[in-house]
């Protein structure tokens, strides 16, 4: 199968440039993320992410035929060739495929990704009802890939300020949780032209998420927690 | 720069489309009825009680919507600050100026009426 | 607020991008909305001069005059029609209607197709 991908060596800091490849898929070989690894051995300088291939870690993350997308979950049949293959859109570029993710986990950190509680602690664990266990799905998935960050043009232009449909995700997933009682704090803090209120409901980071999972509702419910606290 | 908040402008635009809705939607439906509609028909009209308000209303609902609109726009593509305030500053001149002269338009007509 | 030059390179050709229909009708939707913006001072002083005097009432009915002016119209028909709909699925989408992935596909492809029409439909209504 033919490849084109994005090769780029801070050692020689040479421009960025996009490299040719042809490699034969052997038996067995169903996802993208076997071909890299086949591509590998015959290219040893050719520099990715991968760890649990089976879409868990999230660092495989990458712009397939213009695309963002997990390697090892896009299955080989069907891809247009030659495949096409960049870091993901708008963040800093180490080496090849290999991206900068230091800010992308900051806006992480700074929705405080953590139970906030501060009721005393019960004899036995928080319990939960069904109902209320059940608001969690949708939103605990995630597994911080960045493909939909990397996606959404809102976030391109304002990488440095504007949360992100990640970041906004794991935010409303405390929000959403019946044993966290920072809700109005939250709340608060996300109240920002530029935390929140970049988005513009394009979807696009819906449309990526290789876990099925859908940020832009997330950040829908948060607009109406929003308005309901206000009225 | 917090010359909206970003809850309040979401809903002014939110809001502002509402009445641009109503009002654009039943002004093009209303059309065909106030045609054939002359010079004096359209002064009495845009001089009216009714008339009147509702066209300021018009521009007002467009003015505010038009603002956090281009303000978002704005936000997103100009970065760097000085351009950024001159273009912001540029947008705000042309919406205000666009409500005075709708305003003013008005009162004559109204005053005339 | 000014951002550092980045020393590592990015990768954001957005023409290397393949844009979800979603993207497309919301960019057309900001094009629209820039458009329309820009007409509104025009359409501010069209509407004064409708006003002054009857001359003026009678230049402002029959604008249409030029091809030029009748192809402007045909854009500005367009981006408000676009608008106007698009802002409609969105108000509806903030409230959870259709915000779903498939139907949010299915409406922004509807948009896209319904604007141009309506518009068309518009302008010969305009022109007649
Ligand atoms: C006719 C004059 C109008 C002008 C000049 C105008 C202008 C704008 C502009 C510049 C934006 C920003 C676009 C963006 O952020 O991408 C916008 C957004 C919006 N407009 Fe309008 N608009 C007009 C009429 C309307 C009408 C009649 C509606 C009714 C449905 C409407 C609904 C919306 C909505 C819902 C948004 C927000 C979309 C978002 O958050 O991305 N607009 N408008
Ligand atoms: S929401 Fe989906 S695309 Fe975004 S980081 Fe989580 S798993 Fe990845
Ligand atoms: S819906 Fe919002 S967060 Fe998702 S891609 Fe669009 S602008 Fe970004
Ligand atoms: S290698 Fe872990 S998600 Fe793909």
């Amino acid at each position: 199968m033919k490849l084109s991908i994005y090769r780029y060596d801070p050692e020689t800091g040479d421009p960025p440039r996009m490299q040719a490849y042809d490699v034969q898929p052997e038996a067995g070989d169903k996802k993208l993320l076997d071909l890299l690894m086949r591509l590998r051995v015959q290219d040893d300088s050719l520099s990715f992410r991968r760890s649990c291939r089976e879409g868990v870690c999230g660092s495989d993350a990458m712009n397939i035929n213009g695309r963002n997308g997990l390697a090892c979950l896009t299955a080989l049949d069907g891809l247009k060739e030659p495949i096409v293959l960049r870091p993901l859109p708008g963040f800093p570029v180490i080496r090849d495929l290999i991206v900068d993710m230091t800010q992308f986990f900051a806006h992480y950190h700074s929705i405080q990704p953590w139970l906030i509680n501060d009721q005393p602690l019960p004899e036995r664990e928080r319990l939960q009802s069904p109902t209320e266990r059940e608001r969690l799905d949708g939103l605990y998935e995630c597994i911080l890939c960045a493909c939909c960050s990397a996606f959404c043009p809102s976030y391109w232009w304002n990488p440095d300020k504007f949360i992100g449909p990640s970041g906004l995700l794991q935010a409303y997933r405390f929000i959403a949780d019946s044993r966290d009682t920072a809700t109005a704090e939250r709340l608060d803090f996300l109240d920002d032209v530029y935390r929140l209120y970049r988005c513009r409901t394009i979807m696009n980071c819906t449309e990526v998420c290789p876990k099925g999972l859908s940020p832009s509702h997330a950040i829908e419910r948060i607009r109406l927690a929003l308005l309901r606290r206000s009225s | 720069m917090r010359l909206f908040d970003g809850q309040r402008a979401w809903v002014v635009q939110r809001i502002s489309a509402l009445l641009l809705l109503v009002l654009i939607v039943f002004g093009v439906l209303a059309l065909p009825f106030a045609s054939p509609l002359d010079f004096s028909g359209w002064r009495a009209f845009a001089g009216g009680v009714l008339g009147g308000p509702l066209i300021a209303l018009l521009f007002g609902a467009l003015c505010a919507h038009a603002w956090v609109g281009m303000r978002d726009i704005v936000l997103d593509y100009i970065q760097p600050r000085g351009l950024r305030l001159a273009v912001l500053s540029l947008i705000a001149v042309v919406l205000l100026g666009v409500l005075v002269r709708v305003l003013l338009s008005l009162a004559t007509v109204g005053l005339a009426a | 607020m000014d951002r550092p030059p980045p020393r590592l390179p990015v990768f954001l050709n957005l023409a290397a991008i393949r844009f979800p229909i979603g993207a497309i009708a919301s960019i057309a939707h900001r094009v629209a909305g820039v458009l329309l913006f820009i007409a509104l001072p025009i359409v501010a002083l069209l509407l004064d001069a409708s006003l002054r005097s009857e001359a003026g009432f009678a230049a402002v009915r029959d604008l249409l005059s030029s091809p030029f002016r009748v192809v402007t119209a045909a854009l500005l028909s367009w981006a408000l029609v676009h608008h106007v709909l698009a802002g409609v699925r969105h108000l509806l989408m903030d409230v959870g209607v259709g915000s779903e992935l498939a139907r949010a596909r299915t409406s922004a492809r509807l948009v896209l197709v319904a604007a141009p029409a309506l518009a068309l439909l518009l302008l010969v209504w305009g022109l007649t």
